[in-house]
């Protein structure tokens, strides 16, 4: 990250990419529109030649999904699928592709495997809460947010020891102390343990956490495209999506390699949609907002932090300044 | 250096001779019984059996983890209900355990690692969890070696005092009581001086994280990464050391791995484990600070043995 195309982002959009009364994908569709995505960011006029950019056929490929709001909302298996199909097509073998999150119930929750060509795995780090050993004892961040013991937080094994290359496929969600959670944060704290403890207070650290935590390598080098799922969405109370009347549906899909540069058109998504509703912006700092009941859109567990984002573009992430963004819309 | 002979705990059991079979089906071949009853026991065969009288004794409380799920509390930290401060307090005490089930095994396995001398009053169902640890801990007992400590506490014998010793012992901040300061520790503790003011005590927890924060993370001699309800103990001398590792919500759920570090080099290990037979130490490594591993799996205790 950011990689090849930094500042550049593709956004696809359909209005029949999904029925939104139904919540049915239309998968050929959806497969449509990744396509154009790539060969609208790369310039290749075969949607396998701008695959071939990023991923060859000896990569051993992870597909990082986000099941947080699971089963209600998750990185959609259309769309997973479709990857999966077309990193098979370029020669990956199916056995050398891994769909992957942190929490295996959360995994199992979605039924990926009925959407997934034979032989593609299926990978949860913790396959009960909290375990470490799906975690690589030599790869952490150490950090003492609040006087806790435990101030480490370690990448996933998978990652650190068998995966070439990642896909990064985050869901447009507003999340109750990041702000959003999109690009970065998927790969943050959906690739390290002990990351809760970032958000236990009404104060939160995730402003730096996010950030750092992807910057760390072996995920900042292997992290080479990001597609962001924004079929469906959460504009409040994320990043679950127990409340149905904060779902809602952008009907759009994100393509780029630049996860800070998509990540601040998140911002601008969920904000428009938010002010749409008639809820506060996400950079309110009001302790006023800040309550256990968030039913109320007005109403959030914590101050948002989605200056995460333009913290991670001084790392060197990728392209916060919006005059510096090129994003290119395309309507199917 | 002074060498304890470590004591094993023993079933204290006030029930009548007619439960010898519920005795010996679970493999309990020593008792306590109350004064009154020795001379029906001693007719049994197979089970020997000793008077005590448990009022003597201290009651502890049953060792475990209170969650507090649905309650408003100041910290999200469960609540490690453990006696290693009382055991410190008042060593070459007599201890009385009234538990149930799966927990008078780790009662067992927590009077073990004091060395402490504890009685162990149970119901049938703990008849035999409380068996097999003491099988184990007859296996490995021993010399026990003297107590590690990075941390000198005065203590001035107050229910404030004692609180701040609880919540060390949670934290895995490794103290011994001393009468004044010892300058061959890393930090001495006495509440009521400047570094540690008594209006902190008042609030142990935050007296706790001051002591934390003078010793530092790095010079601490045990750290436990991956479970707040696992207690650390650390004895030993020269090049040996043995580390006692209780999971304190045993009686519930095992804990799924730990990763520990201890200060030194020590790259030679020996595990023991209560009801975990084939687990071995994983990510062994020793660099020039420290040595850590991996233990994948406590269901209840463990001892590791760290030598040079």
């Amino acid at each position: 990250m950011p990689g090849p195309y930094p500042g550049q982002v593709v956004r696809v959009h359909s209005e029949n990419s999904i029925d939104s009364a139904t919540a049915q994908v239309n998968r050929p569709l959806v497969k449509q529109m990744i396509a154009h995505g790539l060969t609208e960011l790369t310039g290749d006029a075969r949607v396998e030649d701008a695959w071939a950019r990023f991923i060859s056929p000896n990569d051993v490929v992870g597909i990082k999904l986000n099941c947080s709001g699971a089963p209600n909302i998750r990185s959609s298996p259309e769309i997973v699928a479709a990857i999966a199909e077309y990193l098979v097509a370029v020669g990956v073998p199916a056995k050398h592709i891994y769909g992957y999150e942190r929490f295996d119930n959360q995994l199992q929750s979605v039924g990926y495997p009925k959407y997934l060509p034979e032989g593609v795995n299926l990978y949860a780090a913790e396959a009960t809460r909290s375990s470490i050993l799906g975690y690589d004892p030599k790869v952490y961040v150490e950090t003492d947010f609040f006087g806790e013991d435990d101030t480490r937080s370690n990448c996933i094994r998978l990652v650190t020891e068998t995966l070439t290359k990642i896909v990064n496929v985050p869901v447009m969600k507003e999340h109750q102390a990041a702000g959003v959670t999109g690009c970065l944060k998927n790969v943050a704290y959906g690739d390290f343990s002990n990351v809760n403890r970032s958000h236990s207070f009404e104060k939160t650290n995730t402003l730096t956490f996010i950030g750092t935590l992807a910057n760390v390598e072996p995920v900042r080098s292997r992290v080479v495209l990001n597609i962001m799922d924004g079929l469906r969405g959460v504009w409040h109370a994320g990043p679950f999506s127990e409340m149905p009347q904060f779902r809602f549906y952008p009907k759009q899909i994100m393509v780029g390699t630049d996860p800070v540069a998509m990540d601040h058109l998140l911002i601008d998504v969920i904000e428009a949609k938010r002010k749409a509703e008639g809820a506060v912006s996400l950079w309110d700092r009001s302790m006023a907002h800040v309550g256990r009941d968030n039913s109320d859109p007005n109403i959030n567990h914590f101050i948002r932090e989605p200056g995460h984002i333009e913290y991670a573009g001084k790392l060197g992430l990728g392209v916060y300044d919006s005059a510096r963004i090129r994003l290119k819309v395309i309507e199917l | 250096m002074l060498l304890l002979l470590a004591a094993l705990p023993v079933l204290f059991w006030d029930a009548a001779p007619d439960t010898a079979p519920a005795l010996q089906d679970a493999g309990i071949a020593h008792i306590q019984v109350p004064r009154e009853r020795l001379a029906a026991w001693k007719s049994v065969s197979g089970i020997t059996a000793q008077a005590v009288d448990p009022a003597s004794a201290l009651k502890l409380l049953a060792p475990t983890v209170n969650y507090r799920m649905q309650e408003a509390t100041a910290t999200a930290a469960p609540w490690v209900i453990n006696n290693g401060w009382r055991f410190l307090r008042r060593p070459g005490g007599h201890y009385y355990y009234d538990v149930t089930g799966n927990q008078a095994a780790l009662a067992a396995a927590e009077a073990f690692a004091y060395g402490a001398d504890a009685m162990i009053h149970t119901d049938a169902a703990g008849l035999k969890p409380l068996a097999q640890m003491l099988s184990f801990l007859g296996a490995i007992a021993g010399e026990s070696l003297p107590p590690v400590a990075d941390i000198g506490y005065i203590d001035d014998g107050s229910a404030q005092s004692g609180e701040v010793m609880n919540l060390l012992i949670r934290d895995n901040l490794l103290f011994k009581l001393v009468p004044s300061a010892d300058r061959g520790l890393k930090v001495n503790v006495k509440i009521g001086t400047r570094d540690y003011p008594l209006a902190d005590a008042k609030n142990p927890g935050l007296l706790a994280h001051d002591v934390r924060y003078h010793l530092t993370d790095e010079r601490r001699s045990v750290r436990i990464y991956g479970s707040p309800v696992v207690v650390a103990r650390l004895t030993g001398s020269g090049g040996h050391l043995r580390l006692h590792l209780l999971n304190y919500a045993a009686a519930n759920r095992k804990v799924d791995g730990i990763r520990v570090r201890v200060l030194g080099q020590y790259p030679k290990h020996q595990l023991w484990l209560a009801d975990g037979a084939g687990v071995e130490l994983l990510d062994y490594s020793v660099d020039s600070e420290a040595t850590e591993f991996t233990l994948p799996d406590l269901p209840i205790y463990a001892v590791v043995d760290l030598s040079r």
